[in-house]
Formats: structure tokens, C-alpha cells, sequence
């Protein structure tokens, strides 16, 4: 079946299988960011923006996503101009392996949206679905309330 | 790349296998014949070095930079001398260790007496090599000194370069020498046999002396660091955070099958018969391999040191299943479906045997064999039962135990337990294999080893290694999980077989089950106090469980004492670990690697001799650990599969970890205060002291080829593997240091069997202290050889030379070049040659980084949940070349270590099944479970690593279950030994008390 | 994987989608949040019926307390700022202990409540605030307390090609308080053991209460026995650990390999006695 789209500003119209789940398909689509890493809507690797919500896209079926906006880590930033979110989390030290960096910007995004002032506890709300083994989460905190601190300037 | 494809050459040396064998023996004149460079292999390299530098490796020194054309011997010597003087610290440093003082002298002086006898028996070995070395170095006439010119500490003949045209990068000799600490030159060819026939009889293992250079073996601290020590941007974080496709998956290739390996549903089962004609009809299935279509060669997924330490019990495929997951049969499809599929539809005919599960019940006579294969060995001469399921065996002492006890005002003992946990990176195991344009065969896999990942897969499948090219791209986290072979020879059989690219990723659930966890282990501890504090006797037995196959089986129990029991004096030790078969999934590498398991049970020990002789557990643990100046017989006696490295503490900064850590807990106010609190939730603070290791000594090796670009700026190769840690950034900022540059100018390219050199890979947490040393050398040459030709520019003795941030000045700053000024010069204008150097690194000591850990607790007393309040670590690393990846190593590995100790576990049900293979109910921690950290590092300086450096990835992860435990005992007065500490056992415990109590 | 699904259906109206969920010749199934569906392996399934077409993402107030759209995301219930009160605390805590954020934003109230699991956070919460559903077939409608929708499952209680559509709550005063205890290993644990409590107290009685739990039962119960102990008593300690313990009694409680039966039947009263503590604070507050 075909699907219309908004990938990361560009509208797209992808032909994909009706069980296809968002996550293969944005992969398939070029958005290598969205990673894999439960397939089972628990660790957050594969979280994108759907008109402005961020969701596990393992467990979204792309058809539920007829006309709907996405947003990946590929459209929040590059490194000629990065979000500041993107460039916290370098200068934090908030990326190590880097897996689980694009579910969690993206999830970090969400939250300085809605919410451009957010507390330590709001943050580690915000972020209690992005699974990250190296880091133990500390650098990452730091690094969203700095984001959020620079937004407000 | 002349020198790295040679440097490969000199593959590990191993016995000669049988026919199956893939590495090709070890030719014994291999180091001196001249290795005549492969065509073959350089025309597939990508940045193909011209082809007359490409054709001018010098014979007999692989390690050499290519020599520039018309180089003349006489022209090198000079180059030498004018060179040394003006690298001013590494000539300080080279003075430390001159031969005249030889550094095994000096430590075994310092060495207490109570180290054992066997450990003469090596020192003898090393006095006769020196000894002979000597002899032989003086017939061939030479100084009995070190020829490269940045350990030489001969003063320089003063030599005026006038004339430009004798510039000539500084060759080294260095195939003379070896890596022997102890031997100032060597003559490879007579030490070679002597040392042969001393090391075979102490550890039967057959190591030559190395011809890498003699190694700086202390680095001088500097006045102040420009690039280490400071908190460096990850060079990798902007590709990092926006999303750059540069992990292993990220790869699309055209005609890419799929592989799902079925898994085998019972514990332990003969296939008696496998049917797959029903598999090979799936629309899209490609094809389907069992047992009897590969080649059956005993190895192990063991990414460890050649020749292994573990035994050779893994194959390809075997008609023989010893855990739930194992592999059964391999599928290659189009599509991940497809496979999935054709594994349904395989019909396979077990006959499924008894299993056993419990380690203690393994060796009992009459318990199932789980390796009854004639063909399973042990490929060092080490003890290796498998026909009692009996994996590992290693046992040491000090002194004599039995006295010690006696001497003992109290005794206590009790058996703690460590449990399977599984490392969860974020990314699980995958590799993708395609045949490159020149039809080599191309592994892209997430690994931490790649190039044992090249020989282990040359090996299993009876190939030969140059064939095979590993390239680790960026890995998604490995925690050791990814130090072993799990996937490769899979994609490999199938790309050779079909000749199309292949991709296989596990699943979570398969992650979990069939790739690597760490070693559950029965920790059965004696430890006897005098009233005074002295420690007279620690008896510690291990019974560990290796499940289904022994990776890492012998070196994670021995790390038990070797990476624990040194941190204090004991008078009497006895040490004694097996490590036993069972039909579970299958143990391996896990940060922490052993210590984390024994942490938890010396740690709990400790606080209970302290409160058994009614002493604060800090000021017991205060009075006896390990400090500078001091040794423990621990180190010469546990090794990796052979003796260890004995070792005088040269760096510790633990008394200060422990003082500042006290503050931040507030343990004067707290410690044994929140047990009489009304209400059913309890506080209470526990603490906890550790150590690890910095690589292992005298068998990793590392090393990294640097060359200089016309910008000024660097190619470094580096065999070491960055798995997420940051050590491409650590390197870079020792190479930039070195330099003297920033470490953005330095272009990392890591991890890549034909393109980079060997490193050994990343664990035992060797990366900074040993590659880093790599670094360092290669970085010394090439700014020695920049020297040079600045020298000869300006027309200024090299001595006179300064370089600061990518500018060489003359005397009194008047003249100046720029890096780029230099290259351009040495690349297009006289004598032209790379600016380049290949640097490696063995380490002679391992020495350990020490921490202090700290933990608030409420215990809910009416559900048993635990729950951490506050968590406190302080780090002494040595010197953090990168300050702020270091913290985000000590908190990642802690907060690790805490869900290990509260929810982390493997359930299983009576069948060997796993019953949470997954996020959903396996259980790591989120933001949300967050407690209050507080982390801190304690600088030292370690004068053996690369600008002060020791380690600092895995010793944190073993705090938290001691801290925590510790802290629940001073809540509530109740010892758990079996974690994780989930309300259900925290309560049964406490009910235990009290009715122990009634 | 749904490995024989055919077709995504995107209706517009709800007439549209029952229609299509009453399909004779082909297994069609309501789509709404799709956390379930997306990791099921039911090769029944040929079809799916999309909601999210169907305006059912809403927070009303109504003349009797709130009225939540079916499709409304359990993220947009706990950061409302429309509901308050005892209702809104309740309905909030539970809906805050669902999942993770990334996966509250997917999961609907509607299908967090028809497709209920023993860790379902919000049905043990919809039942002790003696919540309503709305269900529709086609135009036809009706309206059927939660309590009632959850005797059996919901999907054996609803027909093929009906839907549920609002969930009305009542709201409740400031004499009433309530409380969400979610016991599990972690935050993002699937629940141990739920306990929802709403109790009203009127000069010094216990005027009402609803005892409601979960995860430690195959389904949401409530607890009549242990809620007639209280009704119209003062709430003394005694009191309130007598009926925690009845509440806690005579349940078929589950034993798994989370934890066994009897860790559960030794927690249970404690966190119920603490859960009407926390909710009788509550109304003090
Ligand atoms: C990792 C993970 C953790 C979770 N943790 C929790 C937790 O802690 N607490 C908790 O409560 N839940 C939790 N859940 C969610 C829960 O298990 C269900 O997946 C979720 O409630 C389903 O809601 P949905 O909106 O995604 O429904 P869907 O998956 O879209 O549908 C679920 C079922 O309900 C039916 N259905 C949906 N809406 C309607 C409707 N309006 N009318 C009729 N039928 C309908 C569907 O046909 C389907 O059969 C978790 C889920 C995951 C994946």
C-alpha cells in the first residue's frame, strides 16, 4: 500500500507492506538514526517525533502514520548546524556509544517543546524510556537542562 | 601501507593445528627473513601509498616509518643524535629506567619477602636473558644500551647539521630488540632459544623476546598538560548525535541475505537427525546449513590473547546442543522473514539428554557430560577436565592459611552468591559480510576484538587469515559482551558459500540467551581478624559457572583473586577457583570481569571482620589497604592462564577517595544511626574499596601507526577499538600531547585488519594504559622526525627546537614553522619522505586503578524494597586524560552495577529455559530509577602509564552490590548474600533474622 | 509480526469503522494506540480499523465529572490540566505509571482499558472511580459501568463490530481522596501489585470506599467484604489494618516467576492499608 508522509520537512510517499512497522520502513526510507534495539517498546533507540509526540516506532505500524509529520535526529540538526540539544550532548559528554543518542535527543526534544524550563525530576521523566547502558544517565540530564537553559537566552 | 601489512605478517605465533588449521604456523625465521611486501594486499588498500615508498619497506624492521629515498646509513646515526636531546622529557624519562639500573632490580628490591618462592624462578629466567643479552650484545660490539634515539640516554654527540641535505626521518634499530623490561639490548637470535627453554619450563608458554622497542617504562609527568587531562570533545559526537549511519547495521548492500540461526530448544540434546528440505522450500530462503555442512574445527568465541587461555569446546555447528539458544542450524534468506521461517520449518530429531544446572552438582560423579567430544582441548598445557565438567581449575597461597586463622581473635565465614547478568548494550550483536573487488572477504561487526575476530575466524572455518578483513565500525556498546567471535564465522560461511553479502543481528531475546553473560559464581569466604585489625588469613573458594561452553572460563575466576585480593595485606591467602560446566547459557567477558563478583564477597566480608573486632568498617578497611611503595605477592601469582606480573604499587589515591567519599555520604553522622528510626522504612549507609587492573602485562599488545599530512595534520591508525568509550578522543589527546597539537588535528581511524595495526582490542581496560603507551611511541618518532626536518630548515640544531600548538620555534622563538610548513617541506621540496611512524606497546605492569564507593539505602522493612538514595564513587585513574569521559565511565559503570545488585537477573524454569529475555522483565535501570550521584576523581600520577594514566572503565561497576549490601546491613542489621536484592528476597531475609533471632 | 494482515483501514466517522469491524468474511480489528497489535503474532488478523481518524483524542468536563475519548494518549490524562480533584489525582497517578513516556504517548485509554492485562494500570483506577464506558455500534450506543466490562474481558463483553468510544468518570469532592500504588521492581515495571483507592469521609465516617486491585490478580477486582468494614466507621488504624488484611484475603493470586504467590499475599495488605492511609492524607490535605 502506498503512504504519505512528512519525513524531516520532506513529503514522501513510500510503498510499504500493511504489517510494515514505522521503524523498518524509516530505515528503509534512509533514517538510519531510528536504531533497533528491543523491537519490543523498551528501550527508546527507535524513538521518533509523530506529529510532535515521540513513540517507540517499533511499535507503531507505518500506516498509522498516513499523513502524519515525522521527525528523526536526521531532521533536528546537522553538524553544520546543530540543535542545541545536539550540541549539550556533546559538550556534557552525554554521548558515548552513541546508539541510543538519536531516541533520546528525540525524546529530549519533546519534552523542551512543550516545556522550555524543565526540572531535574521533569527531565528524568521525559527520558525514563530511552534505555542507555554506558552513560548512567547523569551526563544526559545535565545536558537537556543546559539545552533548556540556553533556549531561554 | 607497507609497515601495517607486515606488521600483520607477524601474526601470533601458534603450534601447528592439523590440517583444519586457518592461521598459517609460525614460521620461525619469520622476523629475520625480510617479509617481502604482498602486492596482492596493497593494491586493495584504499589510500594506496605511493609505489615507491610501498616498495621500500626496510627489511627486518616492520615497524619502521617507510625510509625516504637515498637515505644512507651514516646520515641515520646523525639524524639519532641530533634528534634525542631535543625531546627533552623522554630523556628524562629514559634516564629513570637507564639498563645500568634495571627496573626488575628495583622492584624486586622493594619486593616484601612474603613473595612466594616460585616467583624467583622467573627472575632467575630474566637475570639469565639479561645476563645473556648482555654477552651478546657486547660480542656483536655494541654499548649495552637503548638504541632508540628517545630512550637513549648516552649524551648525544652534538651534531651540527648544516647541511639540509642529510635530513632524514630517525630510524630505529629496533628489531634488536626485545620487550624483556629488564634486558637493555637484546640479541634476538641467542636470548631467543635461552629464553625459550626457561619461560617453556615456568609457564609453558612459548614467548619470544619481542622486537618492538624498548619501551619508556615510566612517563615523566610534565609541568602541565595542553591536551590530556582536559575534557576533550568526542570526536565521534557530532556524527553521534546527528544520527550518522555509522553503526555495523547501517549498510545496505545490494542482494544483503539474511541470517537467523535456530536455537535449540532443550538444554542439552544429541541431533540425531536434521531435516531442512521443507526450510529450503520457503519462498526466499537461500540456503540452510547444519552440522554436517561445516567444517568442525574446536575453538573458542574467547576474543582473548593467542594462544587462548579458555578452551577450544565451541564449533561452527556441532550435532550435539548444550544450552537453550544454542546454535542448531543456520538460515540464509532475502528477507529477515524468510529466515525466520525457514527456521520454523527445519524438522530436527533430538535426543534429548539429561542436563544439569547446578554448578555444584556438575562434577558429582555420575552428572551428565556436557563435553563428551573426543576432540574439545585446552590449547595452553593448562588444567582442562571436561570429562567431569570441570572447565578450569587455579589455586594459589600465601603463606600458610591454617596458622593464620589461628592467630585470628575472630573468624567468620559465609558463602555469598553472584548471579547471571547479561551486559544489554543498546545495540545487540551484528555483523554484515560481503566479498570486496578483490574478493576478500569483509566483516563489518560490532566487536571489541576485531582482530582476534579475524583469527578466530580464520580458524573456524579453515581459512586463511589474509583472506579475511574485520572492520569495526561504530558499536553500540559491548561491556565485553562483544569480546568474543559470536557472529562472524556465521556471515562468513554463508557470504563464501552464496558469494552475497550477509547480515545477521540478534534479537533481543537471542542476546539474552545465546550471546554472553557473566559467570554466576558460589563464593565460599573464610577471613580471620586479629582485635588490632590485621588481617591474618582470608580463604576464598569459587565455584564458577561457565554454562555450556568455557569462554573466558579460566582468566574471569582467576581475576577473582588477582583483581581483588591485593587491595589488602593479608598475612595468609588461600586462593582456590574451578570453574565447572553446566547446561546454561553461556558465560564469558563482563566488565568487571571476575573482580565484580569477588568485590561483592571480600567487600561484604570485610564489614563483617570490622564489626566482628568492633571496628568502623572504614578505618578498618583505612589500616589495611594497599599504598604506594607496596606490593602484593597476589600479582606475580595470578596471571592470565599463566603467572602474573609481580608489581610495586606506584600510584593510589584510594585514602583520598575513601576521606572525600565519607564527607559526601556524611557516613560520622549516618553509619549505624538509621537501624532505630521509628517506622517501617530504615536508612543505612555502606561502603566499599576496589581495584582493577590496566591491561594485562606482558601478553596484550597495542600499537597505531601515525603519519602527517601537508595541513599539518595527522592520520592515526589505531588497532585499538573504541566501543563507545571514547578512546579514539583519549588517543587522539595523547597523540595531540605528544605532538603538540590539538586533538582535532589528529584524523582517528580505528579498528580495521588491513588498514590499521594490531591491537590486541579493547578489554582487561587496557585501551589508555596500553594503547595509549602505542600512541605515544609512534607520536615521539613522528615529532622526532618533524624535528628534524624543521631543524634542517631553519638551519637550527635540533636541540634548540620548541613546539608549541603546531608551530616549531627556533632559539628564542625568532624563527618559526608552521606543521604545515614542515610536511609540505618534506613531502614536495628535498629528500622527500612520509613523516610517519608505527608505534606499539607491551605493558610490564597492570597497575591498578583504586576507587571508593558509598551508598544511602532505605529498606522498606513491610515489602523488602530497597531503595538507593544517594550513591557516592571516588576514582583514582592516575592522571583522566579526558576528565569528563572518565566520570561518564564511573557513572555509567556504577549505575550498571546498581541494577545488577537490585533487579538485574536470568529466571529460568526447570528446564534451563530463560523466562525473561527481555527489557520488559529483565530489568535495567531508566532516568526514572535514578539516584543522586555524586562521582569524583582523585588524581595520581602512575609514572608506568601514558601520561600518568592507569584505567578506569570497569572497576566501578563492582561497587554498588558490596556498597549496597553493606548499606542494607547497617539499615537493618540483616547480611543478604544472594542478590540481586529484590523486595521478595530482602524480605524473606529479614523474616529469616527474625526468626533466627526468636 | 501481523503476518496475514491485508489491509489498514482509516475510517472517518465511527459508523464507517463498526462497519468495517463487522465485516463478515474478513477478521478486521480496532486499531488504536497499536503497542499491542504492533508485537502481536495473530495470523487471524486480515485487518485493521485505524481510530485515529474518529475524533476520540479528548478531555471533557461533563456535568458529572470528565468525559476521555477513547484514543486519547494515557500521556495527555496524566499531564491534563483539566482534570483535578480526587478524580484527576487518581486518574492522573495511574495513567503517569503506565509505561515509559515514549510509550505513553502510544498507548490510549481506550485500548489500555479493552485490551486489559494484569499489569493495566488504568482499570484498576477506572473501576474504584466507578467510571463508565460508552460503547457504540454504529449509531446505537450504550453505556455500562467498567466494572461491568470487566466481569468477563472486555472483548467477550463487546460485540464484534462494537467500540468503545468515552470513558465518563465522575467527579468526586473534597471529602473524598484517593490513591495509585504501583508496587514493581522498577519504574517502568510492569506492576507487582495495583492498588486504587477512592474513600469519602463525612464528619469523621467513612461515608464510601472502593478497594481496587490489580497485577496481582489475573484481572482488576474490587473488594466489597474489606469496603463494608469501613463504610460508616471512623478510620482508626485497627480499622484500616483489619479490612487491608480482608481485602487482601480469599484472592486467587497470581504466582510467576516476577514473584511468587506468597510474597504477594504478605504485601498485599501492607500496601493496601498504606493506599487508604495515602488517600485519607489526601482528603486532609
Ligand atoms: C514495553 C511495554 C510496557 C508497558 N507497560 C505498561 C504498564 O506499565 N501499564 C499499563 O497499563 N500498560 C502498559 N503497557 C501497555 C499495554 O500492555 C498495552 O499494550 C496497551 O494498553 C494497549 O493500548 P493501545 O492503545 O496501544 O492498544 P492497541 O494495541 O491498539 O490495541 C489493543 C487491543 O485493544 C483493542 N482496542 C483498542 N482500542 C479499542 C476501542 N476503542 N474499542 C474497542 N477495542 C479497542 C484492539 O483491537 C486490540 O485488541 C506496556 C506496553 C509495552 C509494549
Amino acid at each position: 500500500m502506498k503512504l504519505h508522509l512528512t519525513i524531516n520537512g520532506k513529503a514522501r510517499t513510500l510503498e510499504i507492506a500493511p504489517n510494515a512497522l514505522l521503524l523498518d520502513v524509516l530505515r528503509a526510507a534512509g533514517c538510519k538514526s531510528v536504531k533497533k534495539g528491543c523491537g519490543e517498546g523498551s528501550c527508546g533507540a527507535c524513538a521518533v517525533l509523530i506529529n510532535g509526540r515521540p513513540r517507540n516506532s517499533c511499535l507503531v505500524f507505518a500506516a498509522q502514520c498516513e499523513g502524519a509529520d515525522i521527525l528523526t535526529v536526521e531532521g533536528m540538526g546537522t553538524p553544520e548546524h546543530p540543535h542545541p540539544l545536539q550540541e549539550a550532548f556533546i559538550k556534557h559528554g552525554a554521548t558515548q556509544c552513541g546508539y541510543c543518542n538519536p531516541g533520546s535527543l528525540i525524546a529530549a526534544k519533546a519534552l523542551l517543546d512543550r516545556n522550555p524550563s524543565p526540572t531535574v525530576e521533569d527531565v528524568k521523566e521525559a527520558l525514563d524510556g530511552n534505555l542507555c547502558r554506558c552513560t548512567g544517565y547523569v551526563k544526559r540530564i545535565e545536558a537537556v537542562l543546559d539545552a533548556a537553559s540556553l533556549g531561554k537566552k | 601501507m607497507p609497515t601495517t601489512e607486515k606488521s600483520r605478517k607477524k601474526a601470533p605465533a601458534r603450534p601447528a593445528q592439523g590440517g583444519t588449521s586457518a592461521t598459517p604456523a609460525r614460521p620461525a625465521s619469520l622476523r629475520k627473513t625480510s617479509a617481502t611486501h604482498s602486492p596482492k594486499a596493497s593494491a586493495q588498500a584504499p589510500a594506496k601509498p605511493p609505489a615507491r615508498s610501498a616498495g621500500r619497506a626496510p627489511a627486518n624492521a616492520p615497524h619502521q616509518p617507510p625510509a625516504p629515498s637515498g637515505a644512507k646509513a651514516p646520515v641515520k646515526s646523525k639524524v639519532q643524535a641530533a634528534v634525542k636531546p631535543a625531546d627533552k622529557a623522554p630523556a628524562k624519562a629514559a634516564t629513570r629506567q637507564t639498563p645500568a639500573q634495571p627496573r626488575g632490580k628495583k622492584v624486586s628490591g622493594k619486593t616484601p619477602s612474603q613473595v612466594p618462592d616460585k616467583a624467583t624462578v622467573k627472575t632467575a629466567a630474566q637475570a639469565t636473558t639479561k645476563a645473556v643479552a648482555k654477552k651478546a650484545a657486547s660480542a656483536k660490539g655494541e654499548a649495552p644500551k637503548a638504541t632508540t634515539p628517545f630512550v637513549a640516554k648516552t649524551p648525544a654527540k652534538p651534531v651540527r647539521k648544516k647541511t639540509p641535505a642529510k635530513v632524514t626521518p630517525a630510524p630505529q634499530t629496533r628489531a634488536q630488540q626485545t620487550s624483556q623490561p629488564s634486558t637493555p639490548t637484546a640479541a634476538p637470535k641467542v636470548v631467543e632459544k635461552v629464553v625459550e627453554k626457561i619461560v617453556e619450563k615456568v609457564v609453558e608458554k612459548v614467548r619470544e623476546p619481542s622486537p618492538i622497542p624498548q619501551y619508556p617504562l615510566t612517563y615523566e609527568r610534565p609541568d602541565h598538560f595542553h591536551v590530556v587531562n582536559h575534557s576533550r570533545y568526542k570526536l565521534d559526537g557530532m556524527s553521534l548525535v546527528t544520527g550518522a549511519p555509522k553503526f555495523t547495521a547501517d549498510i545496505d548492500l545490494p542482494g544483503m541475505l539474511h541470517i537467523k540461526v535456530l536455537g535449540s530448544p532443550h538444554a542439552h540434546a544429541r541431533i540425531l537427525d536434521i531435516d531442512t528440505s521443507e526450510a529450503l522450500k520457503v519462498p526466499g530462503v537461500v540456503a540452510v546449513y547444519t552440522w554436517k555442512d561445516v567444517p568442525r574445527v574446536a575453538h573458542t568465541t574467547a576474543g582473548q590473547g593467542y594462544p587462548e587461555p579458555s578452551p577450544y569446546d565451541t564449533f561452527l555447528l556441532d550435532s550435539k546442543v548444550r544450552f537453550v539458544g544454542d546454535r542448531v542450524a543456520i538460515v540464509a534468506a532475502e528477507t529477515p522473514e524468510a529466515a525466520a521461517e525457514g527456521c520454523r520449518k527445519i524438522r530436527v530429531n533430538y535426543h534429548v539428554l539429561e542436563p544439569v544446572f547446578d554448578p555444584t552438582q556438575a562434577r558429582r560423579p555420575g552428572a551428565p557430560i556436557i563435553h563428551d567430544e573426543p576432540d574439545c582441548k585446552a590449547p595452553l598445557p593448562i588444567f582442562y577436565d571436561p570429562k567431569h565438567n570441570h572447565c578450569a581449575h587455579v589455586e594459589t597461597k600465601v603463606g600458610d592459611v591454617a596458622m593464620g586463622f589461628q592467630e585470628a581473635d575472630v573468624v567468620r565465614e559465609r558463602t555469598y552468591y553472584s548471579h547471571y547478568a547479561q551486559h544489554c548494550p543498546i545495540e545487540p550483536h551484528v555483523c554484515v559480510s560481503y566479498l570486496d573487488e578483490n574478493d576478500r572477504l569483509v566483516l563489518r561487526s560490532s566487536t571489541q576484538v576485531p582482530f582476534h575476530a579475524r583469527r578466530i575466524t580464520a580458524q573456524t572455518l579453515g581459512i586463511p587469515l589474509r583472506k579475511i578483513r574485520v572492520i569495526k565500525p561504530r558499536i553500540g556498546g559491548g561491556f565485553g559482551a562483544k569480546q568474543e567471535v559470536l557472529l562472524e564465522d556465521v556471515c562468513a560461511l554463508v557470504t563464501l558459500r552464496t558469494r552475497r553479502p550477509a547480515k545477521w543481528e540478534l534479537t533481543r531475546a537471542e542476546e539474552f540467551m545465546a550471546a554472553r553473560t557473566r559467570h554466576p559464581m558460589i563464593i565460599t569466604i573464610k577471613a580471620g581478624a586479629k582485635k588490632d585489625g590485621t588481617i591474618t588469613a582470608l580463604s576464598m573458594k569459587i565455584v564458577s559457572n561457565t554454562g555450556a561452553y568455557g569462554s573466558h572460563a579460566l582468566t574471569v575466576v582467576s581475576n577473582c583473586g588477582s583483581k581483588v585480593l591485593p587491595l589488602y595485606k593479608i598475612k595468609t591467602i588461600e586462593f582456590v577457583g574451578d570453574t565447572v560446566y553446566t547446561n546454561l547459557p553461556v558465560a564469558g567477558a563482563y566488565r568487571g570481569y571476575g573482580a565484580t563478583q569477588a568485590a561483592f564477597a571480600v567487600e561484604s566480608m570485610m564489614d563483617e571482620l570490622a564489626e566482628a573486632i568492633g571496628m568502623d568498617a572504614v578505618a578498618f578497611r583505612q589500616m589495611n589497604h594497599i599504598r604506594e611503595g607496596e606490593t602484593s605477592p597476589i600479582f606475580k601469582a595470578l596471571g592470565e592462564g599463566r603467572e602474573g606480573v609481580s608489581m610495586v604499587i606506584k600510584s593510589c589515591g584510594l585514602a583520598e577517595c575513601i576521606t572525600r567519599g565519607m564527607k559526601e555520604i556524611g557516613w560520622a553522622e549516618k553509619r549505624g544511626r538509621g537501624r532505630h528510626a521509628p517506622g517501617p522504612r530504615k536508612r543505612g549507609v555502606g561502603m566499599c574499596c576496589l581495584m582493577q587492573g590496566s591491561s594485562i602485562p606482558e601478553i596484550d599488545m597495542g600499537s597505531v601507526f601515525i603519519k602527517m599530512n601537508e595541513d599539518g595534520s595527522f592520520n592515526m591508525l589505531l588497532g585499538a577499538t573504541d566501543l563507545g568509550t571514547g578512546s579514539d578522543t583519549i588517543l587522539a589527546q595523547i597523540a595531540a600531547e605528544t605532538l603538540g597539537c590539538q586533538h582535532d588535528d589528529i584524523i582517528v581511524y580505528s579498528s580495521d585488519t588491513d588498514f590499521t595495526p594490531f591491537d590486541v582490542g579493547a578489554y582487561a581496560s587496557s585501551t589508555t594504559y596500553l594503547s595509549g603507551g602505542a600512541v605515544i611511541n609512534a607520536a615521539r618518532q613522528v615529532r622526532a622526525q618533524i624535528l628534524a626536518v624543521a631543524a634542517s630548515m631553519l638551519n637550527e640544531p635540533v636541540d634548540d627546537l620548541t613546539i608549541e600548538n603546531r608551530v616549531v620555534y627556533g632559539k628564542g622563538r625568532k624563527n618559526k614553522l608552521t606543521f604545515a610548513q614542515i610536511c609540505t617541506f618534506a613531502m614536495y621540496e628535498y629528500h622527500q619522505f612520509q613523516i610517519a611512524a608505527v608505534g606499539s606497546h607491551v605493558t610490564h605492569a597492570s597497575p591498578p586503578p583504586f576507587s571508593a564507593h558509598f551508598a544511602e539505602v532505605e529498606v522498606d522493612t513491610e515489602t523488602g524494597q530497597v531503595k538507593v538514595l544517594k550513591y557516592v564513587a571516588g576514582v583514582d585513574c592516575g592522571t583522566a586524560i579526558n576528565p569528563q569521559l572518565a566520570d561518564g565511565q564511573t557513572q555509567g559503570g556504577l549505575l550498571n552495577g546498581i541494577s545488577f545488585a537490585l533487579t538485574e537477573e536470568y529466571i529460568f524454569d526447570d528446564k534451563g529455559r530463560m523466562l525473561n529475555p527481555n527489557f520488559k522483565h529483565y530489568k535495567i535501570f531508566s532516568t526514572a530509577d535514578l539516584p543522586e550521584i555524586v562521582t569524583f576523581l582523585v588524581p595520581t600520577y602512575e609514572p608506568t602509564g601514558p601520561y600518568g594514566a592507569k584505567s578506569v572503565s570497569e572497576i566501578c561497576i563492582n561497587g554498588p552490590m558490596p556498597a549496597i549490601a553493606n548499606a542494607i546491613y547497617d539499615a537493618i542489621g540483616v547480611r543478604l548474600t544472594q542478590p540481586p536484592f529484590t523486595p521478595e528476597k530482602v524480605l524473606a531475609a529479614i523474616k529469616e533474622a527474625r526468626t533466627a533471632k526468636k | 509480526m501481523l503476518k496475514n494482515l491485508t489491509h489498514v483501514h482509516r475510517p472517518s466517522t465511527i459508523e464507517e469503522a463498526c462497519a468495517l469491524l463487522a465485516a463478515p468474511d474478513c477478521k478486521n480489528i480496532a486499531l488504536a494506540g497499536g503497542t499491542y497489535l504492533a508485537e502481536s503474532s495473530d495470523t487471524t488478523i486480515q485487518g485493521l480499523v485505524d481510530l485515529s481518524g474518529l475524533d476520540l483524542n479528548f478531555i471533557r468536563e461533563t456535568s458529572e465529572g470528565y468525559a476521555i475519548g477513547a484514543m486519547t494518549p494515557v500521556q495527555d490524562i496524566f499531564k491534563s490540566k483539566l482534570l483535578k480533584g480526587a478524580t484527576g489525582h487518581l486518574l492522573k497517578a495511574a495513567a503517569g505509571r503506565i509505561g515509559s513516556t515514549l510509550l505513553r504517548h502510544s498507548i490510549t485509554a481506550g485500548g489500555n482499558l479493552v485490551s486489559v492485562f494484569p499489569w493495566s494500570d488504568l482499570p484498576p483506577a477506572l473501576l474504584a472511580l466507578d467510571a463508565e464506558v460508552q460503547i457504540r455500534k454504529g449509531i446505537p450506543k450504550r453505556t455500562v459501568p467498567v466494572a461491568t466490562l470487566l466481569e468477563k474481558t472486555p472483548r467477550e463483553f463487546l460485540d464484534k463490530s462494537e467500540l468503545v468510544t468515552e470513558i465518563h468518570v465522575p467527579a468526586y469532592g473534597a471529602t473524598t481522596g484517593t490513591s495509585f500504588t504501583k508496587f514493581a521492581k522498577t519504574a517502568n515495571d510492569y506492576s507487582l501489585i495495583t492498588v486504587a483507592i477512592r474513600i469519602t469521609v463525612l464528619q469523621g465516617l467513612i461515608r464510601d470506599v472502593r478497594i481496587a486491585l490489580s497485577g496481582c490478580t489475573k484481572k482488576p477486582v474490587r473488594r466489597p467484604e474489606a469496603e463494608a468494614l469501613l463504610k460508616g466507621q471512623t478510620p482508626t488504624p485497627e480499622r484500616l489494618a483489619n479490612a487491608a488484611a480482608r481485602a487482601a484475603q480469599n484472592l486467587d493470586l497470581t504466582n510467576d516467576f516476577r514473584a511468587s504467590k506468597e510474597y504477594r499475599s504478605e504485601i498485599l495488605p501492607v500496601l493496601i492499608r498504606r493506599g487508604i492511609e495515602d488517600a485519607l492524607r489526601q482528603i486532609a490535605a
